[in-house]
This record gives C-alpha cells, sequence and structure tokens, in this order.
C-alpha cells in the first residue's frame, strides 16, 4: 500500500519520466520536444525529491536511511545532485536522454519497497554511520553518471561502427570526450567508496554492529568485489592506459554490481543492519542517543 | 528608378564563354568607374560580380534608361569581344525579378554547391569594391544591405548550409565524432594526392598539428610534409608507424590492399584501445576491409563518405522551397522600400514649392510691414514655416504609406499634376 505521504515521491517519479520523455523525444524529433521541458521537469523533480528527503528527516529526526526504501531514495536523490553539479561543471550534452530513464526506473524500484519490514537496527546518532554512509551513497550516485556514459559510449561506438548517421549520432559527444567524462566519474567515485569502506570497518570493528563474522556478511563481501572492480578500472586506465569498449563494458559490470550490494544483498538473507523488527523495537532503537 | 541585372552563370554558360567576360580584381575597379562615368546622366549605379562561376552587373538607372543591349555594348567594348560570342549565354531580369535573383544569388541558392556560404563574402566583397569605387548610390546601397541580409535570414531559419557536403569536411565531421579535438593528435597520410592533401588541410584547420607522411616517392612525401611542418617516412616504414596514429588517411594508387587487417590488429593492441580512424578513400581500396571489424577501430571507405554527402545534398535540395518563400518576403518588402523611395524626390519638392511661395508671399508683405521689429518678424516667419510643415506632413505620410503597396509613380505623377511642380529631377519614374 502506497501512503499518503509518499506522494511527493510519486509526484516526482512522474516529473522524472515526464523529463526522460522529453530528453529522448529531444533527440528523435527535436521539432516537437523541447529541451528546456526535459530540463526542468528534472529540476522540479529535484527540487521536491529534495523537500521529501528533508520531510523524512525531519519525521523521524534522523537522516533518512531508516528503511531500505528511504535509503533508496536518498541514494537517488544523490545520483541527481552529483549529476546536477557535474553538468553545471562539464556540461554535458545528452547524458540526462540516458541517465534520468535510469533514475526512473530505479525510482519506481525503490517505490516497491515502500511499506518493507526491514528497518534499521543500529542507532543512526551515530558518527560512524554517517560516515559510512555519506561518503558510499556519493560514490554510487558517481558510478550509476559512470554507467550511463558507458551506455553513451557503446551507443555512439555502435553507431560509428554501423555507419548510422542520424540525429542521435549528431547529437552525442565525441567517444573521447564520453571517455573522458567517464574517466572523471569513476576517479571522483572511487576515493568516496574506499573512504566509506574504511569508516564502515572501523565501526564494526569498534562497536560490533554485524557480529564476531561481520566479514562473511554479503554486503561486505560484495562492497569488497566492488570496490575491486572500480580499483581494477582506474588501474587499467592509469596504469596501462586502457580506453575503449572494454571500460566501458567493465564499467556497465561495475554498476550492476553496485546495484547488487545495495539492494540485492536483501533478497540473499543478509541484512546488514537492517532487521525484520516491530515498529516499537525500531522506535526504541532509532531513540537511542 | 530601375534595377536590372545582366549576367550569366555555370548553368547558362561553359567555362570558355564565362573566362572571356571575367573581370579580375583591377580590371572591376577600372569597368566600375569607365560605366559610372559614361552613364552619369542617367543617374546609374552599377556593382559586377565576378566569380568562377558567374559574372554579373546589377545596375540601377533613371526610367530604366540602361538597357540590356547597352550593358553587353560594354562588355564588349570592355573586353574587346564581339557582343555575338556571349549574348546568347547570358540572361537579364528586371526589377523585382533582379532582386529576387540577386536575393537567390547571395543566399546560395543558385550556386554550383546548393548552401555554400563563400558567395556571401564574394557578394559583400562585389558590394564593396563597387562603393569604395562611388559607383553605388541609394538604390543599389540598400539592394545590397538588403541582400546580405536576407541571405542571413535564410541561413539561420533554414538548414541550407548546415549539413556537409564535400568528402573531406564529411570525413573531418567523423573524426570529430571520435576524437574531442585534434591537439596532440597524429595524423598518419599514405599516398600524397590531391584528396590526401585536401584532407590534412581541412585537419590542419581544425587544429591536427603532428603529421606524418609516407608515399611511394619519398620526395613528395617530404615535399608535402614540409608543407604542413610535418615528417615524411620511408614508405616501408608505413607498418611501425601504424600503432602511433589515430587517424590514419589512405590514398595511394596501388592495386593492391596498403594496410591489412592483422597490422591494424597489432597496432591497436599496442595502443591499448584508444581509437583509430581509418579513411580509405582510394579506388581500388587501400586498407582491407575486414579491419572494420576491429575493436576501437573506424573504418570508412570513399562511398561512405560519398553516400553521407549525397544524404547531406539531398537534405539541402528539400530545404529549397523553405527558402524560396522566405526570399519571396524579403523582396517585397525590398520593393515596398523602393516604391517609397521613388516618391521622396516629389515629395522633396513639393515641400520645396510650397516654401518657395511662402517665402515669396513674405517678401511681399514685409515692406507693408515696416514698424514691425525684428524678433517680431521672425515670429511671423517661424508661423508660415510650422503652417506649411503641418499642411505637408499629413499627405506626405500617406502618400509614402500607399507608395509602399506599389504604384509609387502614380502618386508622384498626381501630386506633380495637382501642384503643377516641374523639375528636371522629379520625373523620375516611367
Amino acid at each position: 500500500m502506497i501512503q499518503m505521504s509518499h506522494i511527493p515521491f510519486i509526484i516526482t517519479i512522474i516529473l522524472y519520466f515526464i523529463s526522460s520523455v522529453w530528453s529522448i523525444g529531444y533527440i528523435v524529433k527535436p521539432g516537437v520536444f523541447d529541451k528546456k521541458v526535459a530540463k526542468w521537469t528534472m529540476m522540479m523533480g529535484f527540487f521536491i525529491h529534495s523537500g521529501f528527503i528533508v520531510f523524512l528527516g525531519l519525521e523521524s529526526g534522523n537522516i533518512p536511511i531508516t528503511n531500505v526504501y528511504e535509503s533508496f531514495v536518498s541514494l537517488l536523490w544523490c545520483i541527481l545532485f552529483v549529476y546536477i553539479n557535474l553538468d553545471y561543471l562539464y556540461k554535458l550534452p545528452s547524458l540526462d536522454t540516458f541517465l534520468l530513464p535510469v533514475v526512473t526506473a530505479l525510482s519506481i524500484w525503490a517505490l516497491t519497497f515502500d511499506g518493507g519490514n526491514l528497518l534499521i537496527t543500529v542507532s543512526l546518532q551515530n558518527f560512524w554511520l554517517i560516515a559510512h554512509i555519506i561518503p558510499i551513497f556519493v560514490g554510487y550516485a558517481a558510478f550509476t553518471i559512470s554507467f550511463s556514459l558507458s551506455i553513451m559510449y557503446l551507443t555512439q561506438q555502435r553507431q560509428l561502427k554501423h555507419k548510422l548517421f542520424g540525429s542521435l549520432f549528431n547529437k552525442l559527444p565525441s567517444l573521447e570526450g564520453i571517455d573522458k567524462m567517464m574517466w572523471k566519474t569513476i576517479s571522483f567515485g572511487f576515493p568516496l567508496l574506499t573512504l566509506g569502506l574504511v569508516f564502515g570497518t572501523f565501526w564494526v570493528k569498534t562497536q560490533n554492529v554485524l557480529g564476531e563474522m561481520w566479514y562473511l556478511d554479503y554486503k561486505v563481501i560484495l562492497g569488497l568485489a566492488t570496490w575491486l572492480i572500480y580499483a581494477a578500472l582506474l588501474h587499467m586506465r592509469l596504469i596501462a592506459s586502457f580506453h575503449g569498449t572494454k571500460i566501458a563494458c567493465l564499467t556497465i559490470a561495475g554498476f550492476f554490481l553496485v546495484l547488487f550490494t545495495f539492494i540485492g544483498t536483501f533478497f540473499m538473507g543478509s541484512k546488514h543492519a537492517f532487521q525484520k523488527v516491530s515498529e516499537q523495537t525500531h522506535t526504541e532503537v532509532l531513540n537511542v542517543q | 528608378m530601375s534595377i536590372i541585372v545582366v549576367g550569366l552563370n555555370h548553368k547558362s554558360a561553359p567555362v570558355e564563354v564565362r573566362e572571356k567576360l571575367a573581370f579580375n580584381p583591377n580590371s572591376i575597379n577600372t569597368a566600375l568607374s569607365q560605366f559610372s562615368q559614361k552613364y552619369q546622366d542617367k543617374n546609374a549605379e552599377i556593382v559586377i560580380l565576378s566569380t568562377c562561376n558567374r559574372v554579373e552587373l546589377y545596375i540601377s538607372s533613371q526610367d530604366g534608361a540602361i538597357k540590356v543591349e547597352d550593358v553587353f555594348s560594354f562588355l564588349a567594348d570592355f573586353h574587346k569581344i564581339e557582343p555575338n560570342t556571349f549574348s546568347p549565354y547570358m540572361y537579364h531580369y528586371n526589377d523585382d525579378r533582379a532582386v529576387n535573383h540577386l536575393f537567390f544569388v547571395t543566399s546560395s541558392l543558385d550556386s554550383m554547391v546548393l548552401g555554400e556560404s563563400q558567395i556571401l563574402s564574394q557578394v559583400k566583397e562585389a558590394y564593396t569594391t563597387a562603393a569604395m569605387e562611388e559607383a553605388t548610390g541609394k538604390i543599389l546601397n540598400h539592394l545590397f544591405q538588403q541582400a546580405l541580409n536576407a541571405a542571413k535570414i535564410v541561413h539561420t531559419r533554414t538548414s541550407i548550409g548546415k549539413r556537409k557536403v564535400s568528402i573531406s569536411s564529411v570525413a573531418v565531421e567523423f573524426a570529430e565524432k571520435i576524437f574531442q579535438d585534434f591537439t596532440g593528435k597524429i595524423v598518419l597520410v599514405v599516398g600524397a594526392g590531391e584528396m590526401c592533401e585536401l584532407l590534412l588541410k581541412h585537419l590542419y584547420e581544425e587544429g591536427a598539428r603532428t603529421f606524418i607522411v609516407a608515399n611511394r616517392t619519398y620526395e613528395r612525401a617530404e615535399e608535402l610534409a614540409n608543407e604542413y611542418h610535418g615528417q615524411a617516412i620511408k614508405y616501408e616504414l608505413l607498418g611501425e608507424y601504424l600503432e602511433k596514429a589515430d587517424i590514419v588517411i589512405s590514398s595511394t594508387s596501388a592495386p593492391h590492399y596498403v594496410i591489412h587487417a592483422n597490422q591494424v590488429k597489432e597496432a591497436i593492441r599496442h595502443r591499448r584501445g584508444n581509437p583509430m580512424f581509418l579513411i580509405d578513400i582510394a579506388v581500388p581500396r587501400d586498407i582491407e576491409p575486414e579491419v572494420a571489424n576491429i575493436d576501437n577501430v573506424y573504418l570508412y571507405n570513399i562511398d561512405d563518405l560519398q553516400s553521407v554527402v549525397s544524404q547531406n545534398i539531398d537534405e539541402r535540395n528539400r530545404e529549397v522551397e523553405k527558402c524560396r518563400v522566405l526570399i519571396e518576403e524579403e523582396v517585397e518588402h525590398f520593393m515596398a522600400k523602393l516604391e517609397e523611395m521613388k516618391i521622396e524626390p516629389a515629395i522633396t519638392h513639393l515641400r520645396n514649392h510650397f516654401h518657395t511661395i511662402g517665402k515669396e508671399e513674405l517678401e511681399r508683405l514685409k515692406p507693408k510691414l515696416k514698424n514691425l521689429d525684428n524678433e517680431d518678424w521672425e515670429q511671423v516667419v517661424y508661423t508660415m514655416e510650422r503652417a506649411i510643415n503641418k499642411l505637408l506632413h499629413h499627405p506626405a505620410k500617406v502618400a509614402k504609406q500607399e507608395a509602399k503597396n506599389g504604384g509609387g509613380y502614380r502618386y508622384v505623377e498626381t501630386i506633380k499634376k495637382l501642384f503643377g511642380i516641374f523639375h528636371h529631377t522629379d520625373h523620375s519614374q516611367h
């Protein structure tokens, strides 16, 4: 059941959806679809999304990650936040066409977690938690953008290979330009992911959050795998100066691992500080000072 | 005031005729001043547009006093040729059709390569030359400014000049979809033919600076390399240099493949996936077609480029109708303005006529008002002038307005008849 309080997020999704349609439409039929509509609906969506995050935070008195749904909503907000800033800094033509549909799809998926009974079991008024979560979320956001850039790269390289010189070909930037941006987003996300993982490790070691066998937690293992795949990517790029299709494919693989680490682990039984607990226990946990 | 254009172009005349009538920068000035002097009494204005594809004379004269035959004989005299050697190839248009033609030419709808932008600067130059020589006046000044303006409108509101229509510019456009910029990129040129040189020039203009040239005759490679501050290499070393190249242009006359798939495979391995762009403009082809299947390698042959060029030409052709409508609108505006300009001298004479009468009457009055001091007399003069201006303001405004809708000369005739004005320059119309 969708609660009344989640209507703002549904409006956000609708706006992201309109933005996706318009940003794709702008490429297919530029005469009919105005790029400005895509931009402003996205901005409006982001504005409402931000308001919703604040609302969730105020409601629980904590950062809005008290359940899987809230965490997902916060991660999506981070993706948009990083994208808007990157776009402002680097002017990335047509990236929205590749990113917004991903964001819209993830948002709809996030909605299915609404009302889920996995709730956080650790105190949120904890420095380590914040130090663990925020860098990882921003890092994941950067990886999501690098994923969109990879799709863009592969699309453009396919068009160049198969000699398809349509409107999409004209509107996408050069392969080299996309490759450079991919590299920028990964090298921005990687240190943040590292930082988040280091803080997380400190936290479990010092406060015993995940129990003795914390290193067997799926999320911990997959988190490490994610770290390794991006470390490998950076190594290939920095030391071996690899470019092109292979890097793009690996970036896509990296993103799916991110997604799996973030959400998939819940289906595998790992709770990673989220438990099926009663509302009352949850409230008690949240109120621990 | 009447405008005519007399000329020939690549469609109407072969190059043997065009070259006879062509003007070089020096002879244009002489021709302009000779023509202006010859027809000074007919208020002649002239602009000569002479490019490799066309020679056109735009002339404005009073009452259409200068006829096509006059222009023919002027051209024949100037170039010292018989009029009948070129007259069958000439076209000529009057007034609105002449204006339409100029707007068409300037907007590059009459060019060999539809939508090319060079003609715009050629028209601009032709006009500036004529204006500097004082061969133009009010009419042609206005006409050419409007023509340049119309061309700008056509180019911004339609996509007539947007798509690239030459092999080399299309190739560079593709290279721009692979590489962000060409600085620091290495261009390997195989063969030193004309087509290679054209592409090289284009890439140089876009920022490429590092060139390696390989050719069967080393001297020719050196020659081309020196021209672009590049490096010439022995033809046999081609394989070794392949991995360095970001862009390869090949156009040799070799009857077999010059660059093989295994060479490129090896090169791309060394390049660690750094993309390579290969352009094969040779027939028979220089680069083994299997090269296209290698990851991160983009191979284009002459047919690929030619098909894009043809598509783009079709695209430009589709825009012509849109341009035609825009030009017709602009011609209409210009013709309305021209009608308004036609009536202006008549209005000036009408005004002078009234003021002369006023002055005569004042002079008749002055002796009768002896005891009027200077200040009061000035008031009388002022009132008289003010009354005349006020009386004329409305009819002048309406006449100008009406003239815009065509037939300005009718109003000139009416004014002349009503007020009995006869002056040597006011019977300016047909």
